[in-house]
Protein backbone atom coordinates (compact mmCIF):
# COMPACT_ATOMS: atom_id res chain seq x y z
CA UNK A 1 0.00 0.00 0.00
CA UNK A 2 0.53 3.48 -0.02
CA UNK A 3 3.94 4.25 2.18
CA UNK A 4 2.63 8.08 3.11
CA UNK A 5 0.16 5.84 4.70
CA UNK A 6 2.64 5.87 7.36
CA UNK A 7 2.54 9.36 8.02
CA UNK A 8 -1.21 9.58 8.70
CA UNK A 9 -1.19 7.07 12.09
CA UNK A 10 2.16 8.98 13.48
CA UNK A 11 1.13 11.07 16.53
CA UNK A 12 4.54 10.65 17.52
CA UNK A 13 6.89 13.10 19.97
CA UNK A 14 10.03 12.82 17.99
CA UNK A 15 7.52 15.21 15.92
CA UNK A 16 8.01 17.68 18.70
CA UNK A 17 11.82 18.24 17.70
CA UNK A 18 10.88 20.61 15.47
CA UNK A 19 9.93 23.00 17.58
CA UNK A 20 13.19 24.87 18.60
CA UNK A 21 13.45 25.70 15.27
CA UNK A 22 9.74 27.50 14.95
CA UNK A 23 10.68 29.49 18.20
CA UNK A 24 13.80 30.39 16.94
CA UNK A 25 12.30 32.09 13.81
CA UNK A 26 9.99 33.68 16.22
CA UNK A 27 13.18 35.15 18.31
CA UNK A 28 13.79 37.21 15.02
CA UNK A 29 14.66 40.70 15.79
CA UNK A 30 11.63 43.13 15.53
CA UNK A 31 11.14 44.42 12.60
CA UNK A 32 11.10 41.37 10.54
CA UNK A 33 7.54 40.86 11.40
CA UNK A 34 6.58 44.24 9.53
CA UNK A 35 5.17 43.51 6.37
CA UNK A 36 5.05 45.11 3.09
CA UNK A 37 1.99 46.88 3.92
CA UNK A 38 3.78 49.19 6.25
CA UNK A 39 5.84 49.97 3.17
CA UNK A 40 3.13 50.29 0.91
CA UNK A 41 1.16 52.32 3.58
CA UNK A 42 1.75 56.37 2.73
CA UNK A 43 0.37 55.59 -0.87
CA UNK A 44 -3.57 55.05 -1.74
CA UNK A 45 -4.43 52.04 -0.29
CA UNK A 46 -6.82 51.17 -3.54
CA UNK A 47 -4.31 51.84 -6.03
CA UNK A 48 -2.91 48.49 -6.79
CA UNK A 49 -2.59 49.32 -10.39
CA UNK A 50 1.20 49.28 -11.48
CA UNK A 51 1.82 47.15 -8.49
CA UNK A 52 2.49 43.99 -10.82
CA UNK A 53 2.77 43.55 -15.22
CA UNK A 54 0.01 41.20 -15.25
CA UNK A 55 1.17 40.74 -18.94
CA UNK A 56 3.48 38.47 -17.30
CA UNK A 57 0.29 35.80 -16.41
CA UNK A 58 -0.34 34.34 -19.53
CA UNK A 59 3.31 34.11 -20.17
CA UNK A 60 3.06 32.06 -16.90
CA UNK A 61 -0.07 30.06 -18.20
CA UNK A 62 2.43 29.11 -21.65
CA UNK A 63 4.41 26.99 -19.70
CA UNK A 64 1.31 24.35 -19.85
CA UNK A 65 3.46 23.02 -23.01
CA UNK A 66 6.50 22.65 -20.96
CA UNK A 67 8.52 19.18 -18.86
CA UNK A 68 7.47 20.46 -15.59
CA UNK A 69 3.91 20.51 -16.80
CA UNK A 70 4.03 17.18 -18.72
CA UNK A 71 5.57 15.78 -15.44
CA UNK A 72 3.35 17.17 -13.08
CA UNK A 73 0.21 15.93 -15.06
CA UNK A 74 1.90 12.48 -15.12
CA UNK A 75 2.15 12.50 -11.88
CA UNK A 76 -1.88 13.32 -11.69
CA UNK A 77 -2.91 10.70 -13.83
CA UNK A 78 -1.39 8.26 -11.24
CA UNK A 79 -3.61 10.69 -8.39
CA UNK A 80 -6.75 10.02 -10.55
CA UNK A 81 -6.35 6.43 -10.87
CA UNK A 82 -5.71 6.30 -7.28
CA UNK A 83 -8.75 8.04 -6.01
CA UNK A 84 -10.64 6.38 -7.80
CA UNK A 85 -9.05 2.53 -6.00
CA UNK A 86 -9.68 4.52 -3.36
CA UNK A 87 -13.64 4.83 -3.86
CA UNK A 88 -13.30 8.94 -3.82
CA UNK A 89 -15.92 10.35 -5.64
CA UNK A 90 -15.49 12.30 -8.92
CA UNK A 91 -16.73 15.80 -6.89
CA UNK A 92 -14.51 14.91 -3.86
CA UNK A 93 -11.46 14.80 -5.97
CA UNK A 94 -11.93 17.73 -8.05
CA UNK A 95 -12.12 19.38 -4.69
CA UNK A 96 -9.21 17.73 -3.48
CA UNK A 97 -6.47 18.88 -6.02
CA UNK A 98 -6.95 22.21 -6.11
CA UNK A 99 -7.84 22.96 -2.48
CA UNK A 100 -5.09 21.07 -0.95
CA UNK A 101 -2.38 21.60 -3.57
CA UNK A 102 0.39 19.38 -2.80
CA UNK A 103 0.56 16.15 -3.97
CA UNK A 104 2.39 14.31 -0.81
CA UNK A 105 -0.29 16.09 1.21
CA UNK A 106 -3.24 14.59 -1.39
CA UNK A 107 -1.93 11.16 -1.30
CA UNK A 108 -2.02 11.46 2.64
CA UNK A 109 -5.63 12.45 3.09
CA UNK A 110 -6.89 9.66 0.60
CA UNK A 111 -4.72 7.00 2.13
CA UNK A 112 -5.89 8.06 5.23
CA UNK A 113 -9.19 7.96 4.12
CA UNK A 114 -9.37 4.38 2.61
CA UNK A 115 -8.37 3.01 5.81
CA UNK A 116 -11.01 5.32 7.97
CA UNK A 117 -8.24 7.21 9.78
CA UNK A 118 -9.85 9.83 12.34
CA UNK A 119 -10.10 13.15 11.41
CA UNK A 120 -7.26 14.46 13.89
CA UNK A 121 -4.84 11.22 12.24
CA UNK A 122 -5.29 12.54 9.12
CA UNK A 123 -4.86 16.08 10.36
CA UNK A 124 -1.82 15.63 11.76
CA UNK A 125 -0.62 13.14 8.91
CA UNK A 126 -1.19 15.67 6.22
CA UNK A 127 0.38 18.34 8.47
CA UNK A 128 3.59 16.73 8.68
CA UNK A 129 3.74 15.89 5.17
CA UNK A 130 3.14 19.32 4.40
CA UNK A 131 5.97 21.45 6.53
CA UNK A 132 8.44 22.02 3.70
CA UNK A 133 5.51 24.59 2.77
CA UNK A 134 6.95 26.96 5.22
CA UNK A 135 10.67 27.11 4.45
CA UNK A 136 9.49 27.23 0.55
CA UNK A 137 7.35 29.91 0.62
CA UNK A 138 10.07 31.60 3.15
CA UNK A 139 11.70 31.08 0.28
CA UNK A 140 9.68 32.24 -2.63
CA UNK A 141 8.25 35.38 -1.40
CA UNK A 142 11.02 37.56 -1.63
CA UNK A 143 11.33 37.09 -4.83
CA UNK A 144 8.11 37.30 -6.12
CA UNK A 145 6.88 40.09 -3.96
CA UNK A 146 7.42 43.97 -5.31
CA UNK A 147 7.68 46.86 -2.47
CA UNK A 148 4.01 47.65 -3.15
CA UNK A 149 2.55 44.17 -2.83
CA UNK A 150 -0.06 44.12 -0.12
CA UNK A 151 -0.41 40.95 3.00
CA UNK A 152 -2.78 39.81 1.18
CA UNK A 153 -1.74 39.28 -2.10
CA UNK A 154 0.67 37.56 -1.18
CA UNK A 155 -1.73 35.27 1.62
CA UNK A 156 -3.45 34.69 -1.56
CA UNK A 157 -0.87 33.76 -3.74
CA UNK A 158 0.69 31.17 -1.45
CA UNK A 159 -2.06 28.92 -1.55
CA UNK A 160 -0.42 27.74 -4.89
CA UNK A 161 2.97 27.01 -3.59
CA UNK A 162 4.05 23.56 -4.31
CA UNK A 163 7.18 21.99 -5.59
CA UNK A 164 6.67 22.44 -9.65
CA UNK A 165 5.98 25.86 -9.99
CA UNK A 166 7.75 26.82 -7.17
CA UNK A 167 10.92 25.52 -8.12
CA UNK A 168 10.10 26.50 -12.29
CA UNK A 169 9.20 30.23 -10.67
CA UNK A 170 12.83 29.98 -8.67
CA UNK A 171 14.85 29.45 -12.09
CA UNK A 172 13.13 32.11 -13.89
CA UNK A 173 12.50 35.07 -11.73
CA UNK A 174 15.96 36.67 -12.27
CA UNK A 175 14.90 37.01 -15.99
CA UNK A 176 11.56 38.55 -15.19
CA UNK A 177 11.08 42.06 -14.23
CA UNK A 178 9.98 42.23 -10.26
CA UNK A 179 6.71 43.50 -11.68
CA UNK A 180 6.05 40.03 -13.46
CA UNK A 181 7.28 37.26 -11.10
CA UNK A 182 3.81 37.15 -8.67
CA UNK A 183 1.60 37.17 -11.85
CA UNK A 184 3.87 34.35 -13.69
CA UNK A 185 3.93 32.42 -10.71
CA UNK A 186 -0.04 32.60 -10.48
CA UNK A 187 -0.18 32.10 -13.99
CA UNK A 188 1.36 29.33 -14.51
CA UNK A 189 0.14 27.49 -10.84
CA UNK A 190 -3.53 28.26 -11.35
CA UNK A 191 -2.92 26.72 -14.75
CA UNK A 192 -1.04 23.70 -13.53
CA UNK A 193 -3.56 23.78 -10.87
CA UNK A 194 -7.08 23.24 -13.53
CA UNK A 195 -4.95 21.13 -16.16
CA UNK A 196 -3.74 18.67 -13.66
CA UNK A 197 -7.40 18.60 -11.94
CA UNK A 198 -9.32 17.73 -15.32
CA UNK A 199 -6.31 15.16 -16.27
CA UNK A 200 -6.70 13.45 -12.93
CA UNK A 201 -10.80 13.55 -12.99
CA UNK A 202 -10.87 12.34 -16.89
CA UNK A 203 -8.56 9.07 -15.52
CA UNK A 204 -10.84 8.54 -12.34
CA UNK A 205 -13.90 8.12 -15.30
CA UNK A 206 -11.89 5.81 -17.33
CA UNK A 207 -13.12 2.46 -16.75
CA UNK A 208 -9.69 0.80 -18.06
CA UNK A 209 -6.59 0.56 -15.78
CA UNK A 210 -3.65 1.48 -17.00
CA UNK A 211 -1.04 -0.90 -17.55
CA UNK A 212 1.72 -0.98 -14.37
CA UNK A 213 4.56 -0.44 -16.55
CA UNK A 214 2.75 2.98 -17.72
CA UNK A 215 1.67 3.72 -14.29
CA UNK A 216 5.56 3.22 -12.95
CA UNK A 217 6.75 5.47 -15.81
CA UNK A 218 4.35 7.87 -15.47
CA UNK A 219 5.44 8.14 -11.20
CA UNK A 220 8.65 7.69 -11.80
CA UNK A 221 9.16 11.19 -14.07
CA UNK A 222 8.69 13.08 -10.77
CA UNK A 223 11.57 12.13 -9.18
CA UNK A 224 13.99 12.80 -11.77
CA UNK A 225 12.06 16.02 -12.75
CA UNK A 226 12.40 17.62 -8.90
CA UNK A 227 15.83 16.02 -8.78
CA UNK A 228 17.46 17.81 -11.69
CA UNK A 229 15.27 20.99 -11.69
CA UNK A 230 16.43 22.27 -8.19
CA UNK A 231 19.46 21.33 -8.59
CA UNK A 232 19.45 23.49 -11.91
CA UNK A 233 17.99 26.13 -9.35
CA UNK A 234 20.43 26.09 -6.36
CA UNK A 235 22.26 29.48 -6.76
CA UNK A 236 24.73 27.98 -3.62
CA UNK A 237 26.57 25.28 -3.71
CA UNK A 238 25.20 24.23 -0.08
CA UNK A 239 21.41 23.82 -2.06
CA UNK A 240 23.75 21.04 -4.23
CA UNK A 241 24.52 19.18 -0.62
CA UNK A 242 21.40 19.39 0.78
CA UNK A 243 20.02 17.81 -1.97
CA UNK A 244 22.31 15.28 -2.09
CA UNK A 245 22.04 14.72 1.68
CA UNK A 246 18.20 14.69 1.85
CA UNK A 247 18.45 12.30 -0.24
CA UNK A 248 20.83 10.02 0.88
CA UNK A 249 19.40 10.69 4.77
CA UNK A 250 16.34 9.55 3.89
CA UNK A 251 16.75 5.97 3.55
CA UNK A 252 18.15 5.98 6.93
CA UNK A 253 15.82 8.34 8.35
CA UNK A 254 13.46 5.42 7.74
CA UNK A 255 15.14 2.93 9.69
CA UNK A 256 15.59 5.48 12.89
CA UNK A 257 11.67 6.81 12.63
CA UNK A 258 9.77 5.77 9.25
CA UNK A 259 7.04 7.85 9.86
CA UNK A 260 8.78 10.96 10.08
CA UNK A 261 11.70 10.02 7.79
CA UNK A 262 10.88 12.43 5.37
CA UNK A 263 11.12 15.77 7.99
CA UNK A 264 14.13 14.26 9.85
CA UNK A 265 16.15 13.66 6.83
CA UNK A 266 15.19 17.05 5.04
CA UNK A 267 15.51 18.96 8.05
CA UNK A 268 19.07 17.17 9.07
CA UNK A 269 20.04 17.08 5.11
CA UNK A 270 19.59 21.22 5.29
CA UNK A 271 21.04 21.67 8.61
CA UNK A 272 23.93 19.78 7.73
CA UNK A 273 24.59 21.68 4.10
CA UNK A 274 23.79 24.99 5.84
CA UNK A 275 26.36 24.25 8.43
CA UNK A 276 28.55 22.48 6.05
CA UNK A 277 28.49 26.13 4.27
CA UNK A 278 29.37 28.71 7.50
CA UNK A 279 32.71 25.98 7.90
CA UNK A 280 33.68 26.83 4.46
CA UNK A 281 32.94 30.65 4.74
CA UNK A 282 34.69 30.54 8.34
CA UNK A 283 37.84 29.30 6.25
CA UNK A 284 37.29 31.49 3.77
CA UNK A 285 37.14 29.56 0.92
CA UNK A 286 33.33 30.08 -0.78
CA UNK B 1 -14.60 12.35 13.94
CA UNK B 2 -14.52 10.07 10.60
CA UNK B 3 -14.60 10.37 7.04
CA UNK B 4 -17.80 8.54 7.04
CA UNK B 5 -19.36 10.09 10.52
CA UNK B 6 -21.95 11.70 9.16
CA UNK B 7 -24.47 11.10 6.39
CA UNK B 8 -24.80 14.26 4.66
CA UNK B 9 -23.45 15.14 1.28
CA UNK B 10 -21.47 18.20 2.50
CA UNK B 11 -19.64 16.47 5.26
CA UNK B 12 -16.48 14.73 3.36
CA UNK B 13 -15.82 18.03 1.77
CA UNK B 14 -15.83 19.31 5.60
CA UNK B 15 -13.90 16.77 6.27
CA UNK B 16 -11.33 16.93 3.26
CA UNK B 17 -11.06 20.73 4.18
CA UNK B 18 -10.32 20.22 8.01
CA UNK B 19 -8.00 17.16 7.28
CA UNK B 20 -6.12 18.13 3.99
CA UNK B 21 -6.33 21.61 2.91
CA UNK B 22 -6.18 23.54 6.48
CA UNK B 23 -3.01 21.59 7.67
CA UNK B 24 -1.66 21.96 4.37
CA UNK B 25 -2.23 25.47 3.71
CA UNK B 26 -1.45 26.93 7.12
CA UNK B 27 2.55 26.39 6.52
CA UNK B 28 2.35 28.47 3.83
CA UNK B 29 0.50 31.62 5.73
CA UNK B 30 2.94 30.85 8.70
CA UNK B 31 5.71 31.08 5.96
CA UNK B 32 4.42 34.14 4.48
CA UNK B 33 3.90 36.19 7.81
CA UNK B 34 7.55 34.80 9.01
CA UNK B 35 9.14 35.90 6.25
CA UNK B 36 8.76 39.40 7.13
CA UNK B 37 10.92 42.24 5.70
CA UNK B 38 13.68 39.81 5.31
CA UNK B 39 16.00 40.64 2.58
CA UNK B 40 16.72 38.94 -0.54
CA UNK B 41 20.10 38.56 0.72
CA UNK B 42 19.77 37.36 4.20
CA UNK B 43 21.75 34.61 5.80
CA UNK B 44 18.97 33.71 7.03
CA UNK B 45 17.15 32.99 3.45
CA UNK B 46 20.27 31.22 2.80
CA UNK B 47 19.48 29.25 5.67
CA UNK B 48 16.04 28.44 5.02
CA UNK B 49 16.17 27.38 1.38
CA UNK B 50 19.00 24.84 2.32
CA UNK B 51 15.91 23.40 4.60
CA UNK B 52 13.38 23.48 1.77
CA UNK B 53 15.73 21.39 -0.42
CA UNK B 54 16.48 19.53 2.00
CA UNK B 55 13.17 18.50 2.56
CA UNK B 56 12.57 18.24 -1.41
CA UNK B 57 15.50 16.27 -1.45
CA UNK B 58 14.14 13.41 1.20
CA UNK B 59 10.36 13.91 -1.06
CA UNK B 60 12.58 12.51 -3.80
CA UNK B 61 14.16 9.53 -1.94
CA UNK B 62 10.55 8.67 -0.94
CA UNK B 63 9.64 8.29 -4.53
CA UNK B 64 13.14 6.30 -4.93
CA UNK B 65 13.23 4.08 -2.13
CA UNK B 66 9.43 3.49 -0.77
CA UNK B 67 6.99 4.23 -3.74
CA UNK B 68 3.79 3.42 -3.75
CA UNK B 69 1.49 1.46 -6.35
CA UNK B 70 2.82 0.20 -9.40
CA UNK B 71 6.54 1.72 -9.12
CA UNK B 72 6.85 -1.02 -6.03
CA UNK B 73 6.75 -3.36 -8.37
CA UNK B 74 10.05 -2.67 -9.53
CA UNK B 75 13.11 -3.42 -7.46
CA UNK B 76 15.21 -1.28 -5.08
CA UNK B 77 17.93 -1.68 -7.40
CA UNK B 78 16.52 -0.81 -10.49
CA UNK B 79 14.48 1.99 -9.29
CA UNK B 80 18.16 3.49 -7.98
CA UNK B 81 20.11 1.93 -10.80
CA UNK B 82 17.65 4.09 -13.01
CA UNK B 83 17.50 7.83 -10.98
CA UNK B 84 21.28 7.40 -10.51
CA UNK B 85 21.40 7.06 -14.19
CA UNK B 86 19.72 9.79 -15.13
CA UNK B 87 20.99 11.99 -13.09
CA UNK B 88 24.68 11.20 -13.89
CA UNK B 89 23.16 11.60 -17.69
CA UNK B 90 22.01 15.15 -17.01
CA UNK B 91 25.18 16.57 -15.33
CA UNK B 92 27.47 15.02 -18.01
CA UNK B 93 24.94 16.98 -20.90
CA UNK B 94 25.02 20.36 -19.48
CA UNK B 95 22.60 19.89 -16.69
CA UNK B 96 19.73 19.36 -19.25
CA UNK B 97 16.88 18.57 -17.60
CA UNK B 98 14.98 16.45 -20.51
CA UNK B 99 18.35 14.41 -20.29
CA UNK B 100 17.82 13.28 -17.21
CA UNK B 101 14.27 12.30 -17.51
CA UNK B 102 14.80 10.27 -20.64
CA UNK B 103 17.44 8.41 -19.51
CA UNK B 104 16.52 8.14 -16.12
CA UNK B 105 12.65 6.99 -17.51
CA UNK B 106 14.47 4.90 -20.11
CA UNK B 107 16.83 2.69 -17.66
CA UNK B 108 13.63 1.72 -15.74
CA UNK B 109 11.48 0.65 -18.46
CA UNK B 110 13.90 -1.52 -19.89
CA UNK B 111 14.77 -2.90 -16.53
CA UNK B 112 11.13 -3.05 -15.67
CA UNK B 113 10.67 -5.00 -19.05
CA UNK B 114 13.30 -7.69 -18.65
CA UNK B 115 12.80 -8.16 -14.29
CA UNK B 116 8.91 -7.60 -13.67
CA UNK B 117 7.45 -8.32 -16.75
Amino acid sequence: MFKYADAGGAIDGRYLFAKPIASEWVSLPAGTFMTCDNQAAPQSSNDSSGVYDWSWFPKGMANIASLPALVLLSAFVGFGGLAREADIPLSQLVFIIPSIWALPSHLVLVAGISVGASLLTVALGVAFAAIRMLPMTMALIPEIRTPRSRLWHLLAVCNLVAITAWVHTLQKAPEIPREGRLPYFAGFASTMAVATTTVAALVHQLSAAFPPILMAALYFMTPLYFATSIWNTARIRAEHWALVLGFVLGPFAWMVAPQANILLAGLGGGIIAYGARRLVMARGAD
Amino acid sequence: MFYDSFDAWWWPFVFIFLAGTLPTAIWRWLGVLLVGNIDDESEWLVFIRCIATGLVAAVIAQFVFFPTGALADAPLWLRLAAALTGFACFLVAGRRMIVGVITGEAVLLAGFLVVVS
